[in-house]
């Protein structure tokens, strides 16, 4: 699963079924089953090779380490995530769509609530993916980061609504009910 | 990334000076896609929708367009028991759709005729009929069905910071321009109670008679309407899939219970709907947007409610997106008006960034009249839209007039003098300043009442102290305040007059005449509704014109100059 992306490639290395952490303050960041392969981007062409150097630059900063896992059966964010948080050693996850939607998420709220959501992936750029990273770090660290200032903009309906959909309706084709969720490995190459 | 940046240049080729013109007009920001009928990502005209049929044993229905009772599922039982007139339907099943159609265009044939045939319609022959209309001929079709006679507007009326003031004052402006309801909701949704209160107090300050809903979730907005904090409720939405239905919790008859609870209480609720929700959310079962839009329109029709707010509403962006999309967006009002419903038609979301496609979506409502030609017309600017921004919004005050006196047609509002402008804006933030200090919340001060006399956003006022409101919130749902206490607080500090604004609109509550399909208040809170301002059109001649006092009022403008001193203006 190799995929181009301007001057950096994302490949996912298989490493094994994704299991359950011991390290108290690790980050799982679980991907949605469009992100990295098929798709490369998100919904604003932010690549997903970037998209996933700032979450692990993000978490690596604040002294904190990050494992990846990749979904199958599921293309609901809030059940990505929160399966995510199941997995992980703190119980925080950061859960992602391939259109870029996101949210953090902890093992012991309920699937539907989060710590943190940022549902207009059109508004996510690089420097809010590391911000996401560097707080799902300090919630994992137990500590209580000011949440990332969310963003709104209400010419992004028309923008992009409908491509969300389309994009949605394609993840949703990704689902793969008898793969079971793996642990991936992110490997990011410079291609200049 | 905004939505206004412009696109990443893509093609290798130098484009041409012309090109770069064209790239850098507002209509390439947006957003543009290709059917996918299969998914449900289609309009109004997809292979995959069912072909129509309707069986009847005893008494009952028991095929529907292709699908036997056993495979039903529970949309397909709620319309098939509630919405469908089983004496009828196989009779009007029978009837060619293009005869249907033509009805419906044609003058000759009278309202009564074709709603009385639509009742035995099932979903799927409702949408071949309407796919052999242009939107011309879907235009001509709104104009006849619509249910009230007078076109009105509604508007939104909200601030990015949930202030009280601003709502009340802007409500007040909202309501002497025209709209016959206003509407508000919340960035902080603890707000809520002040600033339905401000709506509500501003509102009756602007025109006696406007009514007024704060779009919640559903237990807080049942409970302000039944303590009388807020006169109507509008967001009750309904989707055209089991799918989609049960993602939310709910199903038709829970829906159906929430709307009777508001009638026990003779509040006015209508449901809402609209194209593009279900394959927003994914779950659109193969079916077009428009389609599984006339589901929700007969399930509206089975439970009850005597309107409905549709036009694709939220997920305008979807069906604006793909081919036919605001065809199909017509359609989906001609239905609503055409089953016998109120329709609050739309044209209250950020649709596009071109001026010339906000107006092109605006025509097939604003020409023909709907009930409410904007079911959310942005009253504040729209930054301070917490619907997340309008089609229309203050900025575009006189561009609306201006149509409406080029057209001849009434889009339900007018010109207002500066001078009036400004003494109710000043009166509503007073009105509201002495509620306030009757029901000891936290104060507004005479520089807060100033601000919002000549404000535009919320910018131009002094911020609150936002705990502190959310304390007195809070103490106005604890103490159980409701309308009457507003109306006692208005008529001690010596607001008597919109006291007795607010108390008649309360009243209506105990006559029921707001349950009467599509009404509103005059002025001289007379109901206009279904029952007594029944649509006439019969074609030309008939039906609602613009004329007498009425256009006497539109044919005024901010700048016009005078016939008999061309060195002076009208005023």
């Amino acid at each position: 699963m190799t995929t181009a992306t301007g001057t950096r490639t994302l490949s996912l290395r298989e490493t094994g079924p994704a299991e359950r952490g011991t390290r108290p303050e690790e980050v799982v960041i679980a991907l949605s089953p469009a992100f990295g392969d098929p798709f490369t981007k998100t919904i604003v062409d932010v690549p997903h090779a970037e998209v996933i150097r700032q979450l692990l630059a993000g978490v690596e900063e604040q002294g904190g380490v990050a494992r990846l896992i990749k979904v199958y059966r599921t293309a609901d964010l809030a059940a990505i995530a929160h399966f995510g948080a199941k997995l992980s050693g703190s119980g925080i996850a950061v859960g992602i769509l391939a259109r870029g939607t996101t949210v953090i998420h902890q093992r012991d709220l309920a699937r539907l609530s989060n710590l943190e959501l940022f549902p207009q992936a059109p508004l996510l750029d690089a420097e809010v993916f590391r911000m996401i990273g560097a707080n799902a770090a300090q919630y994992a660290q137990s500590r209580s980061p000011r949440p990332v200032p969310t963003r709104n903009d209400q010419m992004a309906r028309p923008r992009w609504q409908a491509k969300a959909a389309l994009l949605h309706l394609k993840e949703f084709e990704c689902i793969d009910h008898a793969r079971a969720a793996v642990e991936v490995e992110p490997v990011i190459t410079r291609v200049d | 990334m905004t939505a206004v940046e412009p696109r990443p240049q893509t093609s290798e080729v130098r484009p041409s000076k012309r090109t770069e013109v064209l790239e850098n007009r507002p209509v390439n920001l947006d957003g543009f896609v290709e059917e996918w009928p299969e998914k449900g990502l289609v309009a109004m005209e997809s292979d995959f929708d069912p072909q129509p049929s309707v069986r009847v044993e005893d008494g009952r229905i028991v095929e529907l367009d292709g699908r036997t009772r056993d495979r039903f599922d529970f949309m397909d039982t709620f319309i098939a028991d509630h919405a469908i007139d089983v004496d009828t339907c196989e009779a009007a099943m029978a009837t060619p759709s293009v005869e249907i159609a033509r009805m419906l265009v044609d003058p000759r044939a009278s309202r009564a005729d074709v709603v009385a045939l639509g009742r035995g319609l099932t979903p799927a022959k409702i949408l071949d009929v309407v796919k052999l209309m242009n939107v011309v001929e879907i235009m001509m079709g709104i104009q006849k069905t619509r249910s009230r006679r007078t076109p009105a507007n509604q508007a939104h009326s909200t601030s990015a910071k949930d202030n009280p003031i601003q709502v009340a004052a802007d409500a007040a402006e909202g309501a002497v321009r025209g709209f016959a309801e206003l509407e508000t909701t919340l960035g902080v949704v603890r707000y809520a109670p002040l600033v339905a209160i401000g709506l509500q107090v501003g509102g009756q300050v602007g025109r006696g008679g406007v009514l007024t809903q704060c779009a919640l979730e559903e237990a807080t907005e049942l409970d302000l309407g039944m303590r009388g904090i807020t006169a109507y409720a509008e967001t009750i939405s309904i989707y055209g899939t089991e799918s989609v239905f049960v993602d939310g919790d709910d199903t038709p008859w829970s829906k159906a219970f929430l709307a009777s609870a508001y009638a026990s209480r003779g509040i006015k609720m209508r449901f809402t709907s609209g194209t593009g929700s279900e394959v927003q959310m994914g779950n659109a079962e193969g079916r077009s947007m428009l389609y599984l839009e006339i589901r929700c329109i007969l399930m509206a029709k089975g439970a009850g409610v005597q309107g409905l707010q549709n036009g694709s509403i939220s997920c305008i962006g979807v069906p604006g997106a793909v081919p036919g999309g605001i065809r199909a967006v017509a359609a989906e009002n001609l239905v609503a008006s055409w089953m016998d419903l109120e329709c609050a038609s739309g044209n209250d979301q950020s649709f596009s960034h071109s001026a010339m496609r906000r107006t092109s979506r605006l025509l097939p409502q604003m020409l023909p009249g709907t009930d409410f030609v904007c079911s959310g017309y942005s009253a504040v600017p729209n930054k301070d839209n917490m619907f997340a921004g309008s089609n229309l919004d203050t900025e575009d005050y006189d561009d609306w007039n201006t149509i409406q006196r080029d057209m001849q047609v009434d889009g339900g509002l007018r010109h207002v003098r500066e001078d009036v402008i400004l003494q109710v804006r000043n009166k509503a933030a007073r009105a509201l300043q002495a509620v306030f200090a009757e029901l000891d919340l936290p104060a507004i001060t005479d520089e807060e009442v100033e601000a919002a006399t000549y404000a535009d956003s919320s910018d131009d006022y002094p911020d609150r102290d936002v705990l502190a409101d959310l304390e007195g919130a809070r103490s106005v749902m604890e103490r159980g305040v409701t309308g009457l206490d507003l109306v006692k607080a208005l008529e001690r500090s010596g607001f008597g007059d919109v006291a007795e604004n607010y108390l008649q609109v309360l009243r209506q509550r105990v006559s029921g005449d707001l349950l009467q399909t599509a009404a509103i208040f005059t002025g001289d809170f007379v109901p206009l509704a279904a029952i007594n301002d029944a649509n006439d059109y019969a074609g030309p001649g008939t039906g609602y014109r613009l004329t007498g006092e009425r256009w006497e009022q539109l044919k005024k403008l901010r700048h016009v100059t005078s016939a008999e001193n061309p060195e002076e203006e009208v005023v």
